[in-house]
């Protein structure tokens, strides 16, 4: 069966991103919300495809997975 | 509520609540009783044991028998104890010459019209007759046995589990009054007047006939053998009796599990249970002959691939062989490479064992039990708002609440013995609001007052609730002393201006939800005005792309109404599963160690690091849908699964199998060959829970203990084979009991430092929070604050599923459960309530079958964007037209491969309830169903021929 691990974690940051859109500061929303309940696997493979060109997060998913990414980067 | 004193003795009626005491004198005796309880009781509590048949104290006096006639002083004639209430200063007796003579006629009335067959008779030696006949002293029956009777009434055996033997009743009406008033149905009646009266289910029906649901309610009410365990006619009367609680659906009743030796004869519900009080269902009172069922697993068993068969093995190099091919594959692909999933079935014990084994010894975060497929919503959603990821009340508090909200849920199927109580308090006057797109069966109660269904259609539900909610907020139904006092005001500011925007009102989402404003509004009034208004929701809330943000949306609705922190109202997640709360309780899921502290809280972590002695990771880990991803793309590669059947219950099953197939090491622990096991490589007979010791947390987080009453058959209690599966992977473990891992978890989980099997033992259960604020547990939560501090308000923006109907896939499926099967069947598949349901069958309105020119019981394809599988059609007007449904009991039916991979948006929970198909009628089965037919054929013989050496004694 294919399956595309990619774009399965993409679609499920965007639907992460529509439910908190309402909120203040919906980027932050969804960065801890990866951050507390995605596995490191999956976040290092959402952070990794952020320069791809098909990489079809939304507006809100990117802030948020961009602002992860600096985060790790300091963290190490 | 009700306050039962010795629950192994019958006080003839029930307890009265008041706290006027009465005094009075009864043989002397002086006695002070709560104003309101009868004569009979009263002597009753002072040990003075009246005479009776048709009472019992679970059911309102009836005053028929007149066995229990006494004599009260400055009164004229026998008045009967059961109906005369106490007065002060009443002097009774309840002995004398007169009141002997009395009884004897009575007894000798009954014993003329009853067969003298007491030496074989089943009941002999647990006969209420025989022993009141022994009571008042009957020697003769001088009217003789030529009259006209009753004997050669004809035995009704229709129902599996009980026969009724009408030659024997003597029109007590306690069977019919248990089903009114304690199960609520109102199956039987007593047809004709006078000597022509007699019980009859519906209308002089067979039993299998009636609207009897079999809750054994009657059977126990019965003082002779008229209804009887056919269990017991067959081995006769138990000897012994062990407390245990069921290992059903989230109720967790408690039952005395009757034995001889270590054969188990029948399930009576236990009246000191505080779950049910003596009630029971058919599942739990009937169904456990599985647990000895031919098909159980008794030797563990290994092979290479799962195009092998199996070969047997001992326990040691079972063991041994999982060990290494975990260890291999971790070696190979790396320590997060591996995980496990333990089961809502499991023990607290064996769950926590399983979580600590993950963490501890495979070293990694990979842990997740079934409540991902169910309710862990209700996790996230209730920890956001209220703080901690439980229901409020206990399932008593229902009986004072006033308007009754249920949400995506079936009580009456899924949680009936609730449900039970639920439509007592429906009798009483509490109003009723079903939302859900079915019609189910508690809006027929039978005497209720008031009820209203919103028949949304299925993935609206967040609408719905804002749309209540916006009612409350505009039109002034807040309580704003409760949001005032308990919830942080930031945060209800901010929901308070979204939920009132125009756009949430019912009349702007009418044409989104399917139901109008009109009865929106109405209900919204309903919940918000009643004195008290209590929310139970089921999995039709969870099971959405969006049930994490419905259940935020119905804590919204509690504390914006201040229906929080009393009895008679709060937020219910109704569990599907006997252990679902402890399962999650219990640190099964992969960013939470067990009491919900979460792996990235460095306190927290450090005490269990030094507890366990091994550094545990600081990082969530893979939940069961992106285990099925990772291992289909080759990152994850192990998986050890404990009491669940991912293949059969989780959705989209052509992935799941691909992603079951792609694993190299799959150990399954299991009572039976399930599903999930036919892809297994190492297969570890488990215990059936009535082989084990432990503990089960139900709906209301009451700790309720398992008991061990017959041996493991094959061996080992689940516990041990996780202890010995540790110690092989180089992480011992140490426990002899699971009272041991009791104290451990106690140590180390803030809302359990309280628990003990020592209280249990003394307590009979225990409701956690239980600590040292809470020593005796927590009945009722959020009393005075919430463990955040102040409840939080959630934005609960309405996002449409992307599971759309189009021209393609015009309608909806939506998914459930039916009273007589279990989750996936492997439990009650096993017994005779096969008779009630042996097929899952697709449930569909007479429009949308007619437009496609279905008849009942033709065979139809369902399709779906993930698969095809093929069911009998049921033509039935429950479901709005465009919706059609069905149940998952049966592997064959396949309805998982229509459901999708849609998931809740914040914990995966898969989107059960609404899937897009279209329906045709079709002339054979699936192109899966045929797959799945051969490789259930394969796999059998595997077993089959593993099994034959063994059972013709040759020597492996």
């Amino acid at each position: 069966m294919q399956h595309d691990q990619r774009a399965t974690l993409i679609h499920m940051a965007n639907q992460i991103a529509a439910n908190l859109q309402s909120s203040d500061d919906a980027a932050a929303g969804v960065r801890t919300h990866l951050e507390k309940f995605w596995a490191r696997s999956m976040k290092e493979r959402l952070i990794g495809c952020l320069d791809d060109a098909d990489c079809d997060l939304s507006p809100i998913a990117r802030q948020a997975v961009e602002q992860m990414a600096e985060q790790r980067r300091q963290a190490s | 509520m009700i306050g039962y004193y010795d629950p192994n003795k019958d006080y003839g009626t029930p307890a009265r609540l008041s706290e006027n005491h009465v005094s009075l004198s009864i043989d002397g005796v002086e006695i002070s009783v709560p104003e309101g309880t009868s004569v009979l009781r009263a002597a009753a509590l002072a040990d003075i044991n009246i005479p009776k048949l048709c009472a019992s104290d679970n059911l309102e006096a009836f005053g028929s028998c007149r066995l229990c006639a006494v004599q009260v002083e400055g009164k004229r004639g026998y008045p009967a104890a059961c109906t005369t209430p106490v007065e002060a200063g009443m002097q009774v007796t309840t002995q004398n010459t007169k009141l002997a003579r009395l009884r004897r006629n009575v007894m000798e009335l009954y014993i003329s019209d009853h067969p003298l067959d007491c030496l074989t008779c089943p009941a002999n030696g647990d006969c209420e007759l025989q022993d009141v006949a022994g009571a008042v002293g009957l020697r003769e029956v001088r009217y003789g046995f030529e009259g006209e009777n009753h004997l050669a009434a004809e035995k009704d055996n229709s129902n599996p589990y009980f026969s009724f033997d009408p030659s024997k009743c003597i029109v007590c009406s306690r069977c019919v009054r248990a089903c009114e008033e304690v199960q609520g149905t109102f199956a039987l009646t007593i047809d004709g007047r006078g000597f022509d009266s007699k019980v009859s289910p519906g209308q002089m029906e067979d039993f299998m006939d009636s609207e009897c649901v079999s809750c054994g309610a009657c059977v126990q009410a019965c003082p002779t053998a008229t209804l009887m365990e056919k269990s017991v006619v067959d081995q006769g009367v138990p000897e012994h009796s062990v407390i245990t609680t069921c290992a059903y659906c989230g109720v967790g009743c408690s039952f005395k599990a009757e034995m001889k030796g270590d054969q188990l004869v029948r399930m009576v519900p236990y009246k000191g249970g505080d779950a049910n009080h003596g009630h029971s269902c058919v599942k739990g009172r009937f169904a456990f002959g599985y647990a000895t069922h031919q098909d159980r697993l008794t030797t563990p068993m290994i092979r290479d691939s799962i195009d092998q068969p199996w070969r047997e093995v001992g326990w040691e190099e079972a063991i041994s062989f999982a060990a290494e091919r975990l260890k291999a594959t971790q070696a190979k692909y790396g320590r997060e490479s591996i995980g496990g999933i333990t089961s809502s079935r499991c023990t607290n014990e064996e769950t926590y064992l399983v979580q600590k084994l993950i963490r501890a010894a495979f070293g990694n975060n990979n842990t997740d039990t079934c409540a991902r497929v169910c309710h862990s919503p209700t996790g996230y959603g209730l920890k956001t708002t209220l703080g901690e990821s439980a229901g409020t009340q206990t399932f008593d508090s229902v009986m004072k609440s006033d308007a009754i909200i249920v949400i995506g849920a079936n009580p009456t199927d899924a949680h009936p013995v609730f449900a039970s109580l639920m439509r007592r308090r429906l009798r009483e006057g509490a109003s009723l609001i079903v939302a859900d797109p079915r019609h189910i069966d508690l809006l027929d109660t039978p005497h209720r007052s008031d009820a209203q269904h919103l028949p949304l259609r299925p993935g609206t539900n967040v609408a719905l609730v804002n749309a209540l909610a916006h009612v409350v907020v505009t039109e002034g139904l807040e309580d704003h002393d409760f949001i005032a006092k308990r919830c942080d005001t930031e945060a209800y500011r901010a929901w308070r201006d979204f939920i009132s925007e125009e756009r949430h009102s019912p009349e702007a989402v009418e044409s989104v939800t399917g139901v109008s404003a009109a009865a929106v509004r109405h209900a919204a009034r309903t919940y918000a005005k009643a004195p008290n208004g209590a929310i139970y929701y089921g999995l039709g809330v969870t099971e959405h792309s969006q049930g994490s943000t419905m259940v935020m949306g119905i804590a919204n609705l509690a504390m914006a109404t201040g229906n929080i922190g009393r009895e008679g109202v709060g937020v219910n997640p109704l569990r599907g599963q006997n252990n679902v709360q402890g399962s999650c309780d219990m640190g099964s899921f992969p960013h939470e160690l067990p009491g919900y502290q979460h792996v990235a809280d460095a306190t927290a972590r450090q005490r269990f690091e030094e507890l366990w002695g091994v550094p545990i990771d600081d990082e969530p880990g893979l939940r069961i849908p992106n285990m099925f991803d990772a291992a289909i793309e080759g990152s994850f590669k192990a998986l050890y699964v404990q009491g669940e059947d991912i293949a059969q219950s989780d959705p989209n099953t052509q992935h799941v199998e691909a992603a079951l197939t792609s694993l190299d090491c799959l150990i399954v622990q299991d009572i039976f060959l399930n599903e999930t096991a036919k892809y297994a490589h190492v297969l570890l007979p488990g215990s059936s829970f009535l082989e084990k010791n432990g503990t089960f947390t139900n709906a209301e987080r009451r700790i309720n203990r398992v008991r061990k009453v017959m041996p493991p058959r094959a061996g080992k209690e689940d516990w041990e084979i996780t202890v010995e599966l540790s110690r092989a992977l180089g992480y011992p473990m140490d426990y002899r009991h699971p009272s041991e891992i009791m104290d451990e978890i106690a140590q180390l989980t803030p809302t359990f430092t309280g628990v003990s099997y020592d209280k249990l033992e003394r307590l009979g259960s225990l409701q956690w929070p239980c600590n040292a604020e809470h020593p005796e547990g927590t009945p009722t939560m959020h009393e005075f604050d919430f463990p955040i501090g102040l409840g939080r308000f959630a934005i609960t923006e309405y996002v449409a599923t992307e599971e759309r109907t189009n021209r393609r896939f015009p309608l909806l499926l939506t998914t459930g459960r039916i009273l007589s099967q279990y989750n996936v069947g492997a439990q009650t598949r096993r017994t005779d309530n096969q008779v009630w349901h042996d097929e899952d069958v697709l449930e569909i309105h007479p429009s949308d079958a007619e437009m496609r020119g279905i008849a009942d019981g033709d065979w139809l394809g369902i399709t779906s964007r993930s698969g095809q599988t093929v069911l009998r059609a049921r033509l039935s007007e429950r479901m709005q037209p465009g919706v059609v449904y069905t149940t998952f009991h049966h592997p064959a039916s396949g309805a998982n491969v229509i459901t999708t991979d849609s998931s809740d948006w914040a914990t995966n929970c898969p989107e059960y309830k609404v899937t897009a198909v279209q329906v045709e009628k079709v002339s054979r089965p699936s192109a899966w169903q045929r797959r799945f037919d051969d490789f259930d054929r394969e796999q059998r013989q595997f077993l089959e021929a593993a099994r034959e050496p063994a059972s013709q004694g040759v020597a492996p």
